[in-house]
Order: C-alpha cells, then sequence, then structure tokens
C-alpha cells in the first residue's frame, strides 16, 4: 500500500529531516509512527500526501511512484487518503453534517450519495444525533470524531492521523482509538503519528520511531519506547546503542539503512 | 486499484459554484462594492470617450463629404455685383450646388445664431444683414482654393468667406486631445479597478483560507477550488461594466441633444450605440477576470 524507497529529505537548514527511510505498509495495517518532535513524523505524512517531494528516493502509494505524479493528479492521490489533525480542523461555520458534507461536495459527488454516505459515517463515529451542531458546541472528542467522519467519509485507502489524541484526555483518546481500530477492520491502513505512550504501549501494534529523520525501529506489536525487542527490524547496522536516546552519537550514524524484511506478525 | 481512477471532466456542480460565490460576495461587500464603482466609473469614462469620438467622426466625414462655402456679401452690394459673383460660382467646377440667401433669410438665420445674445439681436436688422452665398463643394481639401477665389472680389465683405473645414480640424484637434485626456484617466482607472478587484479577491482568499485548506486535504481539484474565487472577479468586473453601460446610456442622451443642437449630423445609430455598451462590457468582464487570476495566482497556492 504505501512504500518508502530510501526517501532523504532535507530542508533549507541543511539537517536531513527524513533519512534514507526504506519501509513497506501493507494494505489494512494499523501503524504507529512515534519519535520526538522534529524527528520526522510530520515530514513523512506530507510527503505522503505530496505536500514536499523528497529530495532522493521514491514514495509508492497503491502502486504508483507519486514523485511522478502530475500536479493536476495530486487531488485524486489525496482523496485515497484521508487525514485527521490534532487540532481538528472543522470549519466553524458549519455543522457536523455539513463539515463532513464539504469533503464530498468539493470532490463533486452527486448530492444524493452525499446524503446516505454522511449519515452512514456520522453513525459509525456515534454522532449521529448531533449532526446539526457546529464545531464549538462539541467537544474536544466529538470534534475529533466529526474530523475522523470528514477523513474517512469519502472511504480513503489510507487513514494518516498526526497526533489525534494530542489535544484529548486519556478516556477520550481511547474512545477515539477505539474507533481507529474500528476503521482499520473495514480494510483501511491507518498510520498514526503519535507521542502518547500509553495507547501506543496498549494497542501493541506496529511501531515504526524515528529519531532525526533516520528510522531506528520497525517493531510489529512494539511499544513506544522498547528499544531491545528482539523483533527489532531494519536497524540491525546501526546498532542498538544508538537507539537507546544516544543522539550526540548521530554524527557516526551510518547512512545505509537496511532494508526491512518482509512478513511479520 | 482506486487510485489510478480517472473522473474525466472536472465536476464542477453548477450550484455549488453559484452558492460559493454569492457567499463569498457577500462576505466581502464593502471591498466588492469598491471594486465595482471603480469599474464602473473608469468604464463609463471609456464608453463616453467612445462615444464623442463615433459622433465626432461622423460629423467631421460629413462635413468632409458636404462642405459648404460661404460667400458673405457686403450689406449694400449692388445686384451688378451679385450677378458676377454668380458668374463666378458657375464657371468653378469644384462647386456643386449653391443658395443665395437674401436678406431676408440671411437675417432669419442670423437670428437663429445670435439666439443667445439679446444685445446683438436687437441691433441686427434685415437691411444690416449680409447676404450670403452657400454653396457645396465637390472635396474638402479644395476649399481654402476655392474660398480665395472670392476673397478680394468687389462686394464681397472682404476676408469673409468661410469654408468649415478650419473649424473642422480646430474641432478634430480639440477633441483629439479631450479623447486622449479621457483615455488616460480611463485607463488610470481601469487599472486601480484592475488592483481593487485583485485586493478583494486577495481578501476572499484569506478569510476563506480554512476551507480552501481542507479542500485540498480531502484532495478538491485545483480548478474546483479556483473557480468560484475567479468568478467572483468576473462578477465584479461584470456589474461594474453594466453599471457603466447604464451611465454611458445616459451620456448618450446628453450627447444626442448636443448633437442636435449643435451639429449637423443625425444622432449615433442604435448598432454603434450597442457595440460600444458590448465593448464596455467585455472591457468590464477582462479587467474582473485579468484580476481575479492574478490574485488566484500569487495568493492561492494550489
Amino acid at each position: 500500500m504505501i512504500r518508502f524507497d530510501d526517501v532523504t529529505k532535507s530542508y533549507l537548514t541543511g539537517i536531513d529531516a527524513l533519512a534514507h527511510i526504506t519501509l513497506e505498509i501493507d494494505r489494512g495495517e494499523f501503524v504507529f509512527l512515534v519519535g520526538a518532535s522534529g524527528s520526522g513524523k510530520t515530514t513523512f505524512l506530507r510527503l505522503l500526501l505530496r505536500e514536499e517531494t523528497p529530495d532522493s528516493g521514491s514514495i509508492w502509494v497503491a502502486g504508483r511512484d507519486i514523485g511522478r505524479l502530475a500536479p493536476a493528479r495530486i487531488p485524486y492521490l489525496r482523496r485515497n487518503l484521508g487525514c485527521v489533525f490534532q487540532d481538528f480542523r472543522l470549519l466553524p461555520n458549519k455543522t457536523v453534517a455539513e463539515n463532513v458534507a464539504f469533503a464530498l461536495e468539493v470532490i463533486g459527488r452527486p448530492r444524493g450519495v452525499i446524503k446516505t454516505q454522511v449519515t452512514q459515517v456520522l453513525d459509525l463515529v456515534g454522532l449521529g444525533q448531533k449532526m446539526d451542531r457546529r464545531p464549538h458546541e462539541l467537544s474536544g472528542g466529538e470534534q475529533q470524531r466529526v474530523a475522523i467522519a470528514r477523513a474517512f467519509v469519502n472511504r480513503p485507502l489510507v487513514l494518516l492521523a498526526d497526533e489525534p489524541t494530542g489535544n484529548l484526555d486519556p478516556a477520550t483518546s481511547s474512545g477515539i482509538m477505539k474507533l481507529l481500530e474500528r476503521i482499520n477492520k473495514t480494510g483501511t491502513t491507518v498510520l498514526m503519528a503519535t507521542h502518547d505512550v500509553g495507547i501506543v504501549d496498549e494497542m501493541r501494534r506496529r511501531v515504526i520511531q524515528l529519531e532525526h529523520g533516520y528510522m531506528v525501529r520497525d517493531q510489529a506489536r512494539g511499544i513506544y519506547g522498547d528499544a531491545s525487542d528482539t523483533r527489532v527490524r531494519g536497524y540491525s547496522s546501526i546498532g542498538v546503542g544508538a537507539v537507546s536516546g544516544d543522539d550526540d552519537d548521530l554524527v557516526s550514524m551510518p547512512r545505509r539503512q537496511v532494508r526491512p524484511r518482509r512478513g511479520r506478525r | 486499484m482506486r487510485l489510478g481512477e480517472r473522473h474525466g471532466v472536472v465536476a464542477v456542480s453548477f450550484d455549488y459554484v453559484a452558492k460559493e460565490t454569492a457567499a463569498n460576495l457577500w462576505r466581502n461587500r464593502v471591498m466588492a462594492l469598491a471594486a465595482v464603482l471603480t469599474v464602473a466609473v473608469s468604464l463609463s469614462l471609456v464608453g463616453t470617450a467612445l462615444l464623442l469620438r463615433q459622433v465626432v467622426n461622423r460629423q467631421i466625414s460629413q462635413w468632409s463629404n458636404n462642405v459648404s462655402l460661404q460667400v458673405f456679401m457686403n450689406s449694400n452690394a449692388t445686384s451688378q455685383q451679385l450677378s458676377e459673383i454668380r458668374v463666378l460660382i458657375s464657371q468653378e467646377p469644384q462647386i456643386t450646388t449653391c443658395t443665395y440667401l437674401d436678406h431676408k433669410a440671411s437675417y432669419l438665420q442670423a437670428r437663429q445664431v445670435l439666439a443667445g445674445e439679446p444685445t446683438a439681436l436687437e441691433a441686427l436688422t434685415p437691411a444690416i444683414t449680409p447676404t450670403v452665398f452657400r454653396c457645396q463643394l465637390q472635396s474638402a481639401n479644395d476649399a481654402p482654393a476655392v474660398a480665395a477665389i472670392f476673397n478680394g472680389v468687389p462686394g464681397v465683405f472682404q476676408g469673409h468667406a468661410q469654408f468649415p473645414a478650419q473649424s473642422v480640424r480646430t474641432m478634430q484637434r480639440i477633441t483629439n486631445i479631450l479623447q486622449v485626456v479621457l483615455l488616460a484617466i480611463a485607463i488610470v482607472l481601469l487599472v486601480s479597478s484592475l488592483v481593487l478587484i485583485l485586493n478583494a479577491i486577495r481578501m476572499a482568499i484569506f478569510a476563506r483560507r480554512r476551507e480552501v485548506s481542507v479542500m485540498k486535504l480531502v484532495g478538491a481539484t485545483n480548478w474546483f477550488i479556483r473557480i468560484p474565487f475567479m468568478l467572483e472577479g468576473l462578477v465584479q468586473g461584470l456589474v461594474g461594466a453594466v453599471v457603466a453601460a447604464g451611465i454611458v446610456l445616459l451620456s448618450n442622451v446628453g450627447v444626442n441633444y448636443l448633437v442636435r443642437r449643435y451639429l449637423s449630423s443625425s444622432t449615433l445609430p442604435l448598432g454603434q450605440l450597442i457595440l460600444t455598451e458590448v465593448v464596455v462590457v467585455l472591457i468590464g468582464v477582462v479587467v474582473g477576470v485579468v484580476g481575479s487570476t492574478i490574485a488566484v495566482r500569487r495568493f492561492l497556492d494550489v
């Protein structure tokens, strides 16, 4: 579904935001992207959406090299990638139903389709009763559900979530995670960037850890801070020492990453 | 693979675009009004300048095709002198037709010309009014030469053989200057209305940046995002132009009045008036589209 092939991206500062990332995410997987602020998680997501292009390497989504996509085709790529953010990004002057419908309206779906799909997806996220509320009348958790509904209403292949629980309390967060799991069960690939240790540890899903732009861990059924897991992959050439937070050692990090072996779980 | 799926033509529903454009215009109504008014003012100047040009050109072409030469006689010219002039006129091949206005006819004419000056009118009597030979010439170019024949002939009011070509040239020169001035003002105003439309669209884009970012996120095509903004600029240009067309219609009434009052040519035919209005509206549309296109290109990074 998603493949990064030796992807490097640096910004004007000259520091690599992402360095030699090679990984593959299968259809229907649930993946956590973890790492400190500035480790490259957001760059990773922006590259996937082609808001940025890599300096080298190629990124494949659904069998297509998105680096070679004509600019006019980028919107069609994004229709396959639902997006959820920490700050919800709802439109304050639209109701819940209108917010969700907006995502379909602007890609030219017929009105009849919009109506049924909006009702369906709002029932799925448990907001069927609050369709006519405005975002400011909802709690944070409910707003995030609307955002998820909006991201999912077009049935994307992949759901990208950038710290979706970052603004929410633990109880609400776990509700959001249940919802994301349910969406994952429909066959949608979920890729979630997070800082939330509790969630990652509890879910025991695949964990990809970034540090200063390097992928330092790719672990099936991982936990947030674990570096010594025997199932660590794509990491052997770096050595465990670099993972345990020895940031000063960055320079000595080898530039080459080992391609992760396929077939986990 | 769904990613490769082709959606064909951009499905921009008319409903959606109309709704968005109307909502945008309303939200931005002060800026929109400023833009519309500037377009209206500048285009009414353009339109009026165009009208004036056509009226003047019609009058000039009429004059040049139908130049009249007036030979003013002394009021006490003898009948022999008159018949000598008649002979001269009949010998001149350039002169096509000629009419003679005697004291009475000439006096009536003079009364009309001097209608606005009561003191001069009072002093005028049929007896002292000079009689006039009013002649048509074949071409305007020879008018000075033909006029010179009569100057100095006994009985001719010295140096007062007139031909309109001089006044035509003066009028042409004055209207040319007037036109250049009007057009220069109009161009400055058109540029400022373009900038105002550009700014109005920029504000609209800024006001809707949340919507735009969500639209990009969920995969709205670039044209789908752009079209409402561009249409907004087009509507502003169009509305301004329609107002200007109305003003041009009014100024046409005024121009017609002046033509009837002071000029010999007929008023502007409907066809030319309609053409002028169409040109005005088209300029408005172009200004609107260009302004909003620049705004969309510069401020809407899709």
